[in-house]
């Protein structure tokens, strides 16, 4: 250990330079991951999220729900324009059991042609609390006059474009589906699987359903299951693993998790092959200080030998040396990069003005460990260079 | 238990630079008794320096063996050659080969640490030494604060001092004045009295023939005479 000491102090700038390698290698890194880990975090949230969602039913050719007492009033369970069947609420445990789904959420769609407006309008019963419902029908985000549902029992949302269609305004009472509807909010919802003209809290819609039209089927509760899954680049399985298990459902999901997928896993593997990219820089890097190191010291090596210093003994000191060096660098690195972070940060320096630098401590063994790594596989090369040379040739440099 | 007579068997040492082949050594065969004083003779570049690293396992001859104690020491581990080397070889270089960063103490600690031995009978020793030689007020010096004839005795001590059965001496008077020289010599003489040493000395002929048992003279790698 004397000798080892001696030996990093000895030669001063050789370790000062050996040491700057580990720091700008971590300091690199560091930089590099916390981008990563930042934009990874950002646009994961935002990508994760895209395209999740998807609509299950079973597609009927009746025009009318079965057991239907009032037959005259042409209305039907839909789903995407076709007829459907009713569905049990245990399906919803089942599909929540399947691996990668997040949510799953009854829906209940009925459309009815409603002479007063010369139209066939769609009533969608929903789970308000349900994120799958959010992505796949619509939430309260989607509010843009009015309030939103409530379990008030005749109140309404309706599509902004179902409002304007027929000059409807909040407040107003709607005459449809066997009673009087107060109209509370209107939404937009965009393009979504599950979209209706109004909708309503599933409850009351199966309230209006059995009692104004006196749809009387047992269990009664459903036709269409919104499903969420977890992540993007898992969407595709959970819907084969869907129809694996339940045969004569449809499926209709929008592809747009496909892009996002993609767009996740280049984004993961950008920052993967960035760090291995510097992490092989500083490989070569210490390899090569370790290596001019043993050229500078060979005559030095080759009179040690000469003493009788056994190869392990100086292939220890070697190690020893370059683990100190990694561990001396990583260390600096570290506490250079988190200042850095913390002036850029301060600054508001932000990476294409977009995104911030974040410092995170669970990195830290990471750099450790890659540092050390660097510092053993530096230490290889000249331990063979050592063993493959004679003591004489070394001290005539005679490599 | 140990027989520490050298025999060098048909050695020859080639070196091959771009467009040349040097003959630095061909077919030198020799005996060394134990407890002999040899002389290997022979102007500058003849091949002595050569011999001796070939002898004490530094470098590989081309062709040929050493023997030493029956063990063929060019085909022994490195392993078995670092043993020897701190414990029965004892080489002094032409060129002393002092560790310019140490201290005089420290060049001669280097050569007891594969020894494993206390840290302050090392330092007993090494004081004891540096007495024996006037050099102990010097102990804390760099080499380059030493004269020539210091740094040669700074060399010649840590042999010494690891109590070597053999010791390859390559011209330990070459480069110093007559009276450290002498000194020199005087010191070596009376560690061969006090121990049971083989010592193998190489000279351009500086060194009195009247210390040898026996002389070997080399010439353009060759031995010259027997």
């Amino acid at each position: 250990m004397k000798y080892l000491i001696k030996e990093l102090k000895r030669h001063r700038g050789r370790t000062i330079a050996s040491i700057s390698g580990y720091t700008i290698s971590t300091v690199f890194i560091l930089l590099v991951l916390s981008v990563a880990i930042t934009n990874e975090k950002s646009s994961f949230g935002i990508l994760r999220g895209t395209g999740t969602h998807f609509i299950v039913y079973i597609p009927s050719n009746a025009s009318c729900c079965v057991n239907c007492d009032n037959e005259d009033s042409k209305g039907s369970l839909v789903a995407e324009g076709v007829n459907t069947i009713m569905l049990t609420s245990d399906l919803i445990d089942s599909i929540k059991n399947i691996k990668g789904v997040r949510d799953a959420a009854p829906y209940l769609l009925y459309k009815l042609h409603e002479p007063k407006y010369n139209a066939d309008i769609s009533l969608g019963g929903i789970d308000i609390s349900s994120i799958a419902t959010k992505n796949n029908v619509c939430a309260v985000t989607n509010l843009v006059a009015g309030k939103f549902l409530s379990e008030k029992p005749n109140e309404i949302v309706a599509e902004e474009s179902f409002a304007m269609a027929h000059n409807l305004s909040v407040g107003d009472t709607l005459k449809i589906y066997g009673g009087k509807l107060l109209l509370a909010g209107i939404v937009n919802s965009g393009i979504k699987p599950g979209k209706a003209d109004i909708y309503a809290p599933i409850g009351n819609v199966r309230r209006i359903l059995k009692e104004n039209l006196k749809c009387i089927s047992p269990g009664f509760e459903m036709n269409i299951i919104l499903v969420e899954v977890s992540d993007s680049r898992i969407h595709s399985q959970v819907i084969s693993q869907l129809k694996d298990r339940m045969k004569y459902f449809s499926v209709s999901s929008y592809n747009c998790y496909q892009p996002a997928s993609e767009v996740m896993t280049i984004i993961e593997k950008a920052s993967t092959l960035l760090t291995v990219l510097i992490f092989i820089f500083l490989i070569v890097f210490s390899a090569k200080t370790q290596m001019t190191s043993l050229m500078e010291r060979s005559r030095e090596i080759g009179i040690l030998k000469s003493l009788g210093w056994s190869n392990s003994r100086l292939s220890n000191q070697i190690i020893f040396i370059s683990l100190i060096q990694a561990f001396i660098g990583v260390i600096i690195g570290i506490l250079i990069g988190y200042i850095l972070i913390l002036v850029m940060n301060s600054n508001q320096i932000r990476l294409f003005n977009l995104v911030e630098f974040n410092f995170r401590i669970r990195v830290i063994p990471l750099l450790i460990i890659l540092s050390i790594a660097g510092g053993l596989i530096a230490a290889i090369f000249p331990i063979t260079k050592l063993y493959r040379t004679k003591a004489g040739d070394l001290i005539n440099n005679y490599m | 238990m140990s027989v520490h007579k050298i025999e060098c068997i048909s050695v020859s040492k080639k070196y091959i630079s771009k467009n040349q082949t040097v003959n630095a050594l061909e077919e030198i065969n020799l005996h060394i008794d134990q407890n002999e004083i040899v002389l290997l003779k022979g102007r500058s570049g003849a091949g002595k320096s050569t011999l001796l690293n070939i002898m004490s396992g530094l470098i590989k001859p081309t062709g040929g063996k050493v023997i030493i104690d029956n063990n063929c020491i060019n085909d022994i581990t490195d392993d078995k050659l670092s043993i020897l080397l701190s414990e029965r070889i004892g080489i002094i270089f032409q060129s002393f080969n002092l560790l310019p960063t140490y201290t005089v103490f420290e060049n001669i600690e280097i050569a007891m640490v594969p020894k494993r031995l206390n840290e302050y009978m090392i330092k007993e020793n090494i004081m004891s030494y540096l007495e024996k030689f006037n050099l102990k007020d010097k102990a804390h010096l760099l080499p380059s604060e030493l004269s020539v004839g210091q740094q040669q005795k700074v060399a010649i001590i840590r042999t010494l001092i690891k109590q070597p059965l053999i010791i390859l001496a390559d011209e330990p008077t070459g480069s110093v004045d007559e009276e450290t020289a002498g000194e020199i010599l005087n010191h070596l003489m009376t560690f061969k009295k006090e121990n049971e040493v083989t010592l193998v000395i190489a000279t351009h002929g500086n060194i009195s023939e009247k210390f040898a048992d026996r002389i070997y003279t080399i010439d353009n790698g060759r031995i010259k005479n027997l």
